[in-house]
């Protein structure tokens, strides 16, 4: 029971990162809409946002590489197949693994444009893939062949988090750090110039 | 005078410098508190995975709370095959138009239960409906228990033989192994173990789950359908076996 044991931990432990997703995405969220609706600006809520948006690329980076990580444990490890649906998410969402951490180390937040509509498509597909896997069409069998059924629902936590339910955390959380995202000063010398 | 600054710019410079110093020291408070989130969120996927007995929601043996009288299939220890098919396999099931093996005769799959007893599924000279189910299918973890509380209610039909195959065993996939979820859903359909090469449900030209072909007393397949059936539909195929042709609303 072993194997059953570490699985159980590391999709209860990926269900909760997904959560965090989510939590960032609203804090985040209404940190936005408070800086537009409240006219004079609120200094804590002003101070944490200039703070996110200096680590909103590097976090970005960090969510698709763990993303990447869990979704190869469960495919190399735990040897779960990924559907025809699994493999869209993984195109959306595997090569900023590399790319968000080329633009984090550039410090280049321009990426945004060229990363969030391919994520914007990885959260569609992942939302739709939630939904059939949440409620599995009745009267089709298209998604329920005997080698990768996209109905398949390798990991059930909480009674929701499915797999696709983790990718689609992780691609609102990485768009909304892209939008968010300001290019990091380089560290400042404190030796003034002549 | 000289360690003083003298002029605009290098005053800026050292607001600047200052300005950047605190940013990184407030950036790297933001680092330490997500890694020290992201070590809580480990530590309690740990402690309570592993202390409370869960076994990440896989199936669990549970033999207890059968209703008296009725007799559940056996859990027993097979969890895959041997099987042998002899006769001519089943086209697959098209999405639709007529079902090319309407009339064809099935072949017959020598088997065993979950605990090894030999169970044969083929022509038996009873009408029969065959159903096929796998362990992970939402579908069929659905459909299984929905028609034994059919069955419950209304018995066995009378007439008409009801065997099932338990297919696609995968002791990577979920509610693994088939026997102990049957057992649990008090299944009390005789159901034989395929393969681990599913050799049966490919003889039946199975193409989703939950898998059903209706036979005639000669073994000629009437009807086959997939996916999950409402007790509707469940009782036309019972009238198909019965008469011998497809009926409406199957």
């Amino acid at each position: 029971m072993i194997a059953a044991e570490t699985v159980s931990t590391m999709s209860f432990f990926f269900a909760s990162l997904a959560l965090l997703c989510w939590a960032a995405v609203v804090l985040i969220g209404t940190g936005a809409l408070l800086g537009r609706l409240v006219s004079r600006p609120i200094p804590l809520v002003e101070s944490l946002g200039a703070d996110i948006r200096r680590v909103a690329l590097p976090l970005a980076w960090l969510i698709a590489a763990v993303t990447m990580l869990g979704s190869l444990y469960y495919s190399r490890i735990q040897h779960y197949i990924p559907c025809e649906l699994c493999w869209y998410q993984r195109i959306c969402i595997y090569p900023f693994a590399v790319i968000l951490g080329i633009a984090a180390w550039r410090r280049d937040a321009g990426v945004r444009v060229y990363a969030v509509p391919v994520l914007a498509i990885g959260a569609m597909v992942a939302a739709y893939h939630t939904w059939v896997q949440a409620y599995p069409p009745v009267d089709g069998t298209s998604f329920c062949t005997a080698d990768a059924p996209c109905t398949l629902r390798y990991v059930w936590e909480f009674g929701f988090v499915s797999l696709p339910f983790m990718a689609l955390s992780a691609c609102c959380c990485m768009i909304v750090l892209l939008l968010i995202a300001r290019p990091t000063p380089r560290t400042a010398s404190l030796v003034e110039s002549p | 005078m000289s360690n003083q600054p003298s002029s605009k710019g290098s005053a800026s410079s050292r607001v600047a410098a200052a300005s950047a110093q605190n940013s990184s020291s407030s950036t790297r408070l933001i680092w330490i508190g997500i890694a020290v989130v992201v070590l809580v969120v480990g530590v309690l996927a740990f402690v309570v995975t592993r202390s409370d007995g869960s076994d990440g929601g896989s199936a669990t043996p549970d033999n207890g709370g059968a209703t008296p009288g009725v007799t559940v299939v056996p859990s027993g220890k097979v969890a895959v095959g041997p099987i042998v098919v002899t006769g001519t396999q089943l086209p697959e099931l098209a999405s639709g138009g007529a079902d090319p093996a309407v009339g064809q005769i099935i072949p017959t799959i020598e088997g065993q239960t979950f605990d090894g007893t030999a169970l044969s599924i083929g022509p038996t000279g009873e009408p029969t409906i065959i159903m096929v189910v796998a362990h992970w299918c939402p579908h069929c973890q659905r459909e299984v228990p929905f028609l034994q509380s059919w069955l419950t209610a209304n018995g066995a039909p009378e007439g008409v033989r009801l065997v099932a195959l338990a297919t696609s065993n995968d002791s990577g996939k979920p509610n693994y192994p088939a026997g102990q979820w049957l057992v649990r859903e008090k299944w009390t359909v005789p159901t034989m173990v395929d393969d681990k090469a599913s050799d049966g449900a490919q003889a039946l030209g199975v193409t989703g789950f939950p898998y059903f072909i209706v036979v005639d007393a000669q073994g000629k397949v009437i009807e086959r359908t997939s996916g999950e059936l409402t007790a509707a539909q469940w009782e036309a195929l019972i009238a198909a076996a019965k008469s011998g042709s497809a009926q409406p609303g199957a």
